[in-house]
């Protein structure tokens, strides 16, 4: 049993993907606190930030078009990171960290691989991008679970949140170690959390920065 | 009893395309679209549970043992049916529409009635139609020759309902659930009545369903249920001496052969909960759930959506839930055409789907869950005077 993770996450796509990449990393996912939503993930930050004096904690919030770019972001949102904080900022939506499997992505869907995007992380949208991709599938049952019907007022169909929690919960669809090589932000993440685990034990406050500067982080 | 719906030949079974109420209980006038699955919201007592019984009482029309006059009696007599808010019209009316997506209007019923001037309620007018036509439109002229022919509607007799045999077992597979957890657990429920709404033979229906069925159907509960309790490894049926059924779970424990327990010492969240999945797998007409969320975790509840709605790839049955529940309502495949909007006014509660609502629609677009655009309208003005109450 690795160290124990805990987090904070927008929705439930979210902590399926952060259980996954704790465990991806050696770790034990912990307990995974729900915020229905940005505001509510930000607005108890603080609190998160004062666990982090204690043990090891993720939050994982997406970027949407509050900020140009994740570093202005994590500046404004905690300018003074505990110790054991690992704030993560998805350039967009963490479905864009799905969507770096393209192999399995495309299997799930049943899309040729070339429906795919090449940069996930540069997708405006990924939640409308994986609708849209669904509704040319060759399965009519992806058709129906993703899409959402005319007259429903949503981006995304009814069983969109449980089909994203299968993809990104099983070993035997995504991959975050084939993720990560076309999502720089996932990579970048992922590095974050082995640095995280790396830390835990030793005085040495982990350095969630980015090695590279780059748009997300 | 017939448990099967009746499907179209592309393998989509009926439902209730529209429901229109005149005068009934808390309605003056309803007149809505139903989706394959609907979710009603609305205040305390702004007559959730009215709409979903006045479904029910057109199954009660077409049970063995039911009919008009025993369906109305069941409620208390007209005067109990009858809106408050109907001054001028003595009648009580209710209408549905039967059918498929690609075919809303394959059936239409009917049926209106009053106290009339005996002591025995009378049809004012019942209708059938098949696609527009109609195939029946009461009182014929035998019911003013025999005005005791007005006390039952032609749905629940055999002898004249052939033409529009369809609606009548569509109706009979109607199923409702409101499990009341302390019914199930009290020895006494074998005198209840059967299907018992309230869970009270809840036991016995699963203990007359085929053992392999039933099999089945126990170890996908109990890997449903695992995710809510995850101590839980074996669901079983068992009969004590005196003939009751029992429910035997066995929890992983410390003691190393873990532990059985029978339904008496279940939770009643996890009781409401394997009611609720045996519903969902029981039957194939539409099922009307009342406040599925009572008992249960909300980080569980939150997630009865996405469950009805693969339920439903599978099954496309229709699926009605009334609940005031903003984790369940969290969900963001739930479309707007999917919740009915219930606000009480003067003139009685009126229903509207949330779609129809501009306010709704634009903070969705905002990025509003529909929990939080759609419950503030629910709350009770002055809810907080509760506190200061005693």
């Amino acid at each position: 049993m690795g160290v124990e993770i805990n987090g904070a996450v927008e929705g439930p796509i979210d902590r399926a993907v952060l259980r996954r990449l704790i465990e991806h990393v050696g770790g034990r996912p912990g307990v995974i606190h729900l915020g229905n939503g940005k505001s509510g993930v930000l607005g108890k930050l603080g609190g998160y930030n004062s666990a982090a004096y204690y043990s090891p904690w993720v939050v994982l919030v997406d970027l949407d078009d509050d900020f140009p770019c994740a570093p202005a972001a994590r500046a404004a949102w905690l300018p003074r990171p505990a110790p054991h904080m690992c704030l993560r900022i998805a350039v967009r939506e963490v479905e864009a960290w799905l969507l770096g499997d393209r192999l399995q992505m495309a299997r799930f869907l049943g899309v040729p691989n070339s429906r795919l995007p090449s940069v996930p992380d540069a997708v405006s949208d990924p939640k409308s991008l994986i609708v849209e991709i669904a509704r040319t599938s060759r399965r009519a049952a992806v058709r129906e679970a993703l899409v959402p019907s005319p007259g429903s007022g949503r981006v995304v169909g009814r069983e969109y949140t449980s089909w994203m929690i299968e993809f990104g919960a099983s070993r035997e669809w995504w991959r975050p170690q084939e993720a990560r090589a076309t999502s720089p932000s996932l990579d970048r993440a992922i590095d974050c959390l082995d640095r995280l685990l790396a830390a835990v034990g030793t005085s040495d406050p982990p350095a969630c920065r980015s090695p590279r500067p780059s748009l997300s982080s | 009893m017939p448990t099967m719906a009746s499907s179209t030949s592309a393998g989509e079974p009926l439902r209730i395309t529209r429901l229109e109420l005149r005068n009934w209980r808390n309605f003056a006038q309803v007149d809505v679209p139903l989706a394959r699955r609907v979710f009603l919201v609305g205040p305390n007592a702004s007559g959730k549970s009215n709409l979903l019984d006045s479904i029910r009482f057109l199954k009660d029309l077409v049970e063995v043992g039911g009919g008009l006059q025993a369906a109305i009696r069941a409620r208390g007599g007209v005067s109990a049916i009858r809106s408050l808010s109907a001054r001028r019209q003595p009648e009580v009316a209710i209408s549905v529409r039967v059918g498929t997506t690609s075919e809303p209007d394959r059936w239409e019923y009917t049926l209106s009635f009053s106290q009339g001037t005996g002591r025995t309620p009378t049809i004012k007018r019942e209708t059938v139609a098949r696609n527009r036509v109609v195939l029946l439109d009461r009182p014929l002229k035998e019911d003013r020759d025999d005005e005791a022919r007005l006390g039952q509607t032609h749905l629940e007799q055999v002898n004249v309902n052939r033409e529009f045999r369809e609606v009548v077992e569509f109706l009979q597979g109607v199923r409702y659930l409101h499990i009341v957890p302390q019914l199930i657990r009290d020895p006494e429920r074998y005198i209840g009545r059967p299907n018992d709404p309230y869970g009270g033979d809840f036991l016995e229906q699963v203990a007359r369903t085929p053992r392999r069925t039933q099999q089945a159907r126990l170890s996908q509960i109990v890997r449903a249920l695992k995710v809510a309790v995850p101590q839980l490894e074996t669901l079983k049926l068992e009969q004590d001496a005196k003939g009751r059924w029992h429910l035997q779970g066995k929890y992983v424990h410390w003691r190393p052969q873990g532990a059985w327990q029978s339904e008496a010492q279940f939770s009643d969240g996890t009781l409401r909960l394997a009611g609720l999945l045996w519903s969902l797998l029981d039957g194939q007409g539409p099922l009307l759930l009342e406040e599925p969320e009572l008992s249960v975790h909300p980080g569980v509840v939150r997630y009865i959506p996405q469950l009805i709605a693969r339920t439903q790839r599978k099954t496309q049955r229709q699926i009605l839930i009334s609940t005031h529940s903003p984790d369940l309502l969290r969900d963001e495949g739930i479309g707007l055409d999917e919740v009915l909007l219930l606000e009480p006014g003067a003139e009685g509660t009126t229903v509207r789907p949330a779609s129809d609502i501009r306010d709704v629609r634009v903070l969705l677009e905002g990025g509003v869950s529909i929990a939080d655009a759609v419950m503030p309208r629910t709350e009770p003005e002055h809810a907080e005077q509760l506190a200061l109450s005693l």
